[in-house]
């Protein structure tokens, strides 16, 4: 006598009436062996079943806690900047188009600020490289990131504001606005190449 | 109905959605243990099973939003776990010869006469079969969910379960003499 396999005593088990299932239940009703092997087969799942639920050795909340925090600051962050990167180009297109002599001087009589701007272009391009999901390393890394991140966006809405003025401390204080900058970036890519270990700022 | 539920959802939701750390705290409260119990079930080491449950926490509280309470939330946070401790094991898969070859480790000459306890015969499984029976007997995933879970056929599911089945009945010492 052909004993059913595993498969088809699982199936028997299965909600419907797949083809095959009915003969199949009715050789077990007729054959003992089968009977058993199938009364045996629920009480393994009825055990299964009844394993002790196994618990974290650790309380895990606080680190999720802090990175869950830290993802929504920076989501913040990066929607407020949009914004403000809007703004500031409309800002700046209006500057510019009424302006347009005033502007082209500020670049040509501070070959210096020219460079630290570059700079960090430079080094947006370079943290634009990483991957945002594997930025988040840790709680700790999340609010340092989430620190910086929210400065450069102050330093954006301050430079906005500086290209308005119309004093002679417009470069100068235009200047020491983007080197900060620069410096932020910089603490920003320290944190991506070195795990955040110490970033001094 | 489900086995763990989350004191006055209703009211939770709003608070979870607007990220209000004392709703997560409760969220996570209430779905800690299956949820890390489902992950080490699955995964091969407890180091997994915890990042599995960090990261199952972060997405629930990322897609909070999506979830439009149409089914219980258990049911929804359950489904997050399952696919990221899955998700681990794909991860993992190099370390691994189980898609190509589920056999475990062959037998020692003694195991022959081993009675196991089921805990043990469980985690002797390979990854992917333990995966399929937990998923399947445990938590009561259908085959056809368990295939789109896994991204593999329902046949494949089916015949996981069987083999699995099989070799547990074997270290258990359950065959049926004929």
């Amino acid at each position: 006598m052909t004993h059913l396999t595993m498969e088809q005593l699982l199936a028997l088990r299965e909600p419907g009436l797949e083809p095959g299932v009915q003969s199949c239940r009715e050789h077990v009703a007729e054959c003992e062996v089968c009977r058993a092997e199938f009364d045996r087969l629920g009480q393994r799942i009825a055990r299964l079943k009844a394993l002790p639920t196994l618990k974290p050795a650790r309380d895990r909340f606080a680190s999720i806690r802090d990175r869950a925090r830290g993802e929504r600051s920076i989501r913040r962050v990066r929607v407020g900047a949009v914004g403000i990167l809007a703004l500031a180009a409309s800002i700046a297109l209006a500057v510019v188009t009424l302006r347009p002599h005033r502007e082209r001087e500020l670049v040509a009589a501070s070959p210096e600020l020219e460079d630290v701007m570059l700079r960090s272009q430079q080094l947006e391009r370079a943290l634009a490289q990483f991957d945002p999901d594997r930025r988040l390393v840790n709680g700790r890394t999340v609010t340092i990131t989430a620190t910086l991140e929210d400065r450069v966006a102050q330093l954006d809405r301050q430079l906005e504001v500086v290209q308005l003025l119309d004093t002679p401390e417009r470069q100068h204080e235009a200047l020491r606005l983007w080197r900060e900058r620069v410096g932020l970036l910089d603490a920003l890519m320290d944190i991506h190449l070195t795990g955040a270990r110490y970033v001094g700022f | 109905m489900d086995a763990y539920r989350l004191a006055d959802v209703e009211a939770v939701l709003p608070k979870l959605r607007a990220g209000d750390p004392i709703a997560q705290e409760a969220l996570f409260r209430a779905f800690e243990s299956p949820v890390y119990n489902l992950a080490r079930r699955i995964c091969r080491t407890t180091e997994d099973a915890e990042d599995v449950l960090q990261e199952t926490f972060l997405e629930v509280f990322r897609s909070i939003a999506q979830f439009r309470g149409d089914g219980s939330i258990w049911g929804w946070v359950r489904t997050v776990a399952a696919s990221k401790a899955l998700m681990r094991l794909r991860r993992n898969r190099y370390r691994d010869t189980d898609e190509l070859n589920d056999d475990i480790t062959p037998l020692r000459r003694e195991d022959a006469a081993l009675r196991m306890d089921l805990e043990a015969a469980l985690e002797r499984l390979s990854e992917t079969s333990r995966s399929v029976v937990w998923l399947h007997d445990v938590e009561g995933y259908t085959h056809e969910e368990i295939a789109q879970m896994m991204d593999r056929t329902v046949s494949f599911s089916k015949s996981q379960l069987a083999r699995a089945h099989a070799r547990l009945r074997r270290w258990l010492g359950e065959e049926v003499a004929v």
